[in-house]
């Protein structure tokens, strides 16, 4: 029988183990009697001659090996039934553990996602990415072409939207230019169709025409998982594709935090974007250059293999720029990057943000845990009694001590089980929480052998945090003082742990709190930040005029008549049409030279560009604070007009009348310098605004008449409408329909102004909202603490105070008593939560916005915030001491 | 007047009773009794210390037990000696008599004399 069997046949063994030895019994009298004694001597002497039958049996059970397993579930039982005795002390210790452990598991288990696990791929370890951001189609086609071999396997691609819609608003999904080897080199075959060939990568389209392989989600989503998705259409920008291929479910892409739904061949865009096919672009930048080592090579020596190549790449490439750009292009080196995890550039953006979160949230436990231990000792106090007869009863120390751990265990795995609940449920929460309006965020997070280890680790410090000192002082119980122990003693606490925790309670709460502030100042400061025109009222239109299939010419006469409509409709108070919406994280800048001007470096004389129709900075309610708004008269052909803003004039004409000065865009500017330098004079000077993120307010920029300037027939442009109405969003409709009677292919994308910004502080708002909230539970369970351990002070000296209020003691006296001591602890908490603070706010500085980390302000409105709070848990139970009545204390004794 | 007992040296307990069940299948009783005929009363094995050793050669393997129909009219436990436990108690014995040849020689070994 194998110890399994033996294990858990314990009860068969049992009866079995009875049998055998009443069996050997009955022959001993058997034989006693055929001796010759009376049948009740014969039973009487074989008894005796058997010895104690009870440690027989034991020491039988013992050999069979399983008796610590048995301990084990006796202790568990006896757990649950001491549990079950004070269903409320459980209830709220596991409420209180599946907040802290489900916290930890939900942060932890995006950190994993972000930070930690590597794409589902073959040998993820061996792939590698070209750092620097993006790079042009040439770059890759010159590595695709003569430089492949060096390596295992070489891909590209680029992200886009793809718009499935086919005219007006956009119907956009998450989109994949990729390389024909794409799918093959990152080892990500498809489940159902085929994935891309070389043959697919053709330009123009291979020979199965414009091919499309799409993510198993959007297969779902979309398709409805219909099985004969191969073959269909499916139209991508007006042009109509065929569905290839859908990849597998757990191949999301090759970026961490997104989700690709549609997968296109690079050679397929001049299909889309037509004769502005970024294809040939030598100073395009859009595409990421992916690796895959062959096996056994290094990094290091497949970058030097890569700059072996490097000088035949970069002279084929070279963009149309002045000799000292294109020194630096020639000369900058390639660099490798390993990218087993994928590539990210939300995970550079998050990496901080979610550290820290995850520290708050082990400290939320750590507190929570402080508040178990004190009560797991309040109750082991009042269990010495029982402590001590088991001891007394044979029970070892040992033993002892481990049946508190089960109890701490069971309740902090119990914890784990609903934190896992909680986690699951907060961290999709969370998740959700990212996306903005510009990138939908994916992140899978499923339980991974990573976040059981985690939850199961956190769990387990967790019963050993809050269950050793409780464990070891039962240990140390002496049976004969507990069961001599009276159940009331006149001295004051004896060996009040419980202080030291609350202690470190309201010092950890008090970290907890600088930061909640700390972070909502932040939020609330970027928030309201004054942006330089009226948020509110704006609708953003942004209009794909590559979609409309309107030459680049006719493109200025479609935008007019596109915003002559718009003006129209009912509820359109003004509208007006730039190249680059604002706030949108989007951006046009370039080189500016003010002849005459302050001396501002080469390196410092880059501004923001836009360019914008008469009326728009009145759309914006943006002020013009000198000379004038551009008109219908400047127009390709008249003089070249440009309106600064005065952080521009601060910067480059201090004190200085603008109107009428000129200004240049430098031949070291990107243009190329083939083009003629161009000028323009000064016409108006507007205050400032914000231009890509509320966190620069007032960047120096600079406007053009959108009808001057090359923008105009750019593939993209933006519409912005200030509503007469409340809610702006309520425009989408009656524009769209004014816009679709202009051109129905033209695709537009709606978004009011505020949501746009908003998106742009994401990232500050869930950190103040995540901080915001622990902070406030942190305070919670230290003002539970604190009541805990006051009430059950004053439970303690229930007669002390009868017998001082006996002796004249007033109810004000007995009320600072107790106030006096809990704003000892307070007050040591604040000091060392202060000191603690101080020194770990300087690693959040990254995060902050308008205030510096040891901002004094957010510290002392903590501080007060935790004594305030203190103040009121502990006069809670002083109130309640004051109330005792001395007679009846008397009569108790 | 019985003759005066010893107590079983440490571990050979086992080898004993690895011994009498090898001569066929036995219960607990019927063990103890044996051992005690063998050893013509010398050796004293008390109850509470063979049903564990049982119990512990039953679980290492050593031993099988069955329970069958036995002369008294009801069922007993009886041990059977496994290939393994006749494995075991061969080199049991060998090591057994090395050591008692070894002891037996330094007993008859003259006093007094410093080899």
């Amino acid at each position: 029988m194998t110890w399994w069997h033996r294990l858990f046949n314990r009860d068969r063994l049992d009866s079995e183990l009875d049998r055998e030895l009443s069996d050997h019994i009955e022959r001993q009298v058997a034989d006693f009697v055929r001796g010759g004694m009376t049948e009740s001597d014969a039973r009487r002497r074989a008894r005796l001659a058997f010895g104690g039958d009870v440690q027989i049996t034991e020491a039988c059970r013992d050999a069979r090996g399983t008796r610590w397993v048995e301990d084990i579930v006796q202790d568990i039982r006896y757990s649950i039934r001491i549990l079950l005795r004070s269903p409320a002390f459980a209830l709220v210790a596991i409420l209180s553990l599946a907040l802290g452990i489900g916290a930890n598991t939900a942060i932890f288990s995006i950190v994993n996602s972000l930070l930690l696990r590597s794409l589902p791929v073959r040998a993820p370890e061996q792939l590698v990415i070209v750092e620097g951001g993006s790079w042009t189609n040439p770059i890759w086609e010159q590595i695709r072409d003569h430089h492949a071999g060096l390596f295992g396997g070489a891909a590209a691609w680029g992200e886009d939207r793809f718009d499935l819609a086919s005219g007006g608003v956009s119907d956009s999904v998450d989109g994949l230019w990729t390389s024909g080897n794409f799918f093959d080199v990152l080892g990500t075959p498809a489940i159902l169709g085929r994935t891309f060939g070389p043959d697919d990568d053709r330009r123009g389209g291979g020979p199965a025409g414009p091919v499309a392989v799409i993510c198993y989600k959007f297969w779902q989503r979309h398709y409805g998982g219909a099985a004969d998705v191969i073959g269909r259409p499916l139209t991508i920008n007006r042009v109509t594709f065929t569905v290839i291929g859908v990849t597998g479910p757990e191949f999301v892409g090759p970026i961490v935090g997104r989700s690709y739904d549609v997968a296109v061949p690079l050679g397929d865009e001049p299909l889309v974007r037509g004769k502005e096919s970024f294809l040939d672009g030598r100073s395009t930048w859009w595409l990421d250059i992916l690796l895959r080592m062959k096996p056994g090579q290094t990094i290091d020596q497949a970058t030097l293999a890569l700059r072996g190549a490097q000088p035949q790449i970069r002279q084929a490439t070279l963009p149309g720029w002045d000799a000292q750009a294109l020194k630096e292009y020639l000369g900058t080196p390639f660099v490798l990057q390993p990218a087993a995890g994928g590539s990210s550039q939300f995970r550079n953006q998050y990496r901080e943000p979610l550290l820290i979160i995850l520290a708050i949230v082990g400290l939320v436990l750590l507190i929570a845990c402080a508040n178990i231990a004190n009560i797991m000792l309040a109750r082991a106090n009042a269990r010495r009694h029982e402590l001590g007869l088991r001891i007394a009863l044979g029970a070892s120390r040992w033993r002892i001590a481990r049946q508190l751990l089960t109890e701490s265990l069971l309740l902090s795995v119990l914890g784990a089980a609903l934190g896992l609940v909680f986690a699951a449920w907060g961290s999709a929460l969370l998740v959700a929480q990212l996306s903005t309006f510009r990138e939908n965020v994916f992140l899978d997070i499923s339980l991974d052998w990573r976040v059981m280890a985690f939850t199961a680790g956190v769990s387990i410090a967790t019963a050993l945090l809050f269950g050793m000192v409780p464990a070891f002082r039962a240990g140390r119980v002496e049976p004969n003082d507990a069961l001599k122990e009276q159940s009331r003693t006149v001295s004051g606490e004896r060996r009040m742990i419980g202080q030291p925790l609350v202690v470190v309670q309201v010092a950890l709460s008090l970290v907890l709190v600088v930061a909640a502030g700390l972070f909502l100042r932040s939020f609330a400061a970027l928030a309201m930040q004054n942006v330089g025109f009226d948020r509110d009222a704006l609708l953003v239109v942004n209009l794909d005029v590559l979609k409309s299939g309107v030459e680049p010419a006719d493109r200025p006469r479609l935008l007019e008549q596109v915003l002559a409509a718009t003006a129209q409709v009912p509820g359109v108070a003004r509208a007006g049409l730039s190249a680059i919406p604002p706030m949108s994280g989007m951006g046009w800048n370039n080189f500016v030279e003010v002849p005459g001007g302050a001396k501002v470096s080469q390196r410092d004389s880059v501004v923001w560009f836009n360019a914008v129709t008469p009326g728009w900075f009145a759309t914006y309610g943006t002020t013009l604070v000198n000379g004038r708004d551009f008109t219908a008269t400047d127009r390709k052909g008249a003089p070249a007009v440009v309106i600064v803003n005065q952080a521009f004039v601060t910067k480059f004409l201090p004190g200085a009348n603008p109107l009428g000065r000129t200004l240049r865009q430098p031949s070291y500017g990107f243009g190329g310098n083939d083009q003629p330098v161009p000028t323009w004079q000064i016409v108006g000077v507007v205050a400032n605004a914000a231009y890509r993120t509320p966190r620069e307010p007032d960047p120096p920029t600079l406007y053009l008449p959108f009808d001057q300037s090359e923008m105009r027939e750019a593939p993209f442009a933006t519409l912005t409408v200030r509503s007469a109405l409340d809610n702006p969003a309520l425009l989408t409709k009656s524009v769209a329909a004014a816009i679709g009677t202009v051109n129905p292919r033209l695709a537009l994308t709606f978004l009011p102004m505020t949501e746009q910004i908003s998106g742009l502080v994401v990232r500050e708002r869930l950190v103040a909202m995540l901080a915001g909230f622990f902070g406030g539970l942190a305070l919670l369970l230290a003002a539970i603490g604190l009541y805990g351990i006051t009430s059950y002070g004053v439970s303690r000296r229930r007669t002390e105070i009868g017998i001082r209020m006996a002796l004249g003691a007033d109810a004000a006296a007995v009320v600072r008593l107790v106030l006096s001591r809990a704003a000892l602890l307070v007050g040591l908490g604040v000091v060392i939560g202060a000191a603690l603070s101080l020194w770990a706010s300087t690693f959040v500085a990254s995060l902050l916005y308008g205030l510096t980390p040891r901002d004094p302000i957010t510290l002392v409105g903590a501080a007060a915030t935790l004594a305030a709070v203190g103040a009121f848990a502990a006069w809670l139970p002083a109130r309640r001491a004051a109330r005792i009545d001395p007679i009846e204390v008397l009569r108790e004794g | 007047m019985p003759a005066p007992k010893s107590d079983l040296p440490q571990g050979t307990l086992d080898l004993l009773v690895l011994k009498v069940v090898a001569l066929g299948p036995l219960h607990g009783y019927g063990i103890a009794h044996r051992l005690q005929q063998l050893s013509k009363d010398v050796v004293q094995v008390q109850q509470g210390t063979l049903y564990p050793a049982l119990h512990r050669l039953e679980n290492r393997g050593l031993l099988a037990s069955e329970w069958k129909m036995s002369d008294t009219g009801r069922e007993a436990k009886f041990y059977r000696l496994t290939r393994k436990g006749r494995q075991a108690m061969d080199s049991e014995e060998a090591s057994w008599r090395r050591l008692s040849d070894a002891v037996g020689l330094i007993l008859a070994a003259p006093e007094g004399e410093v080899p």
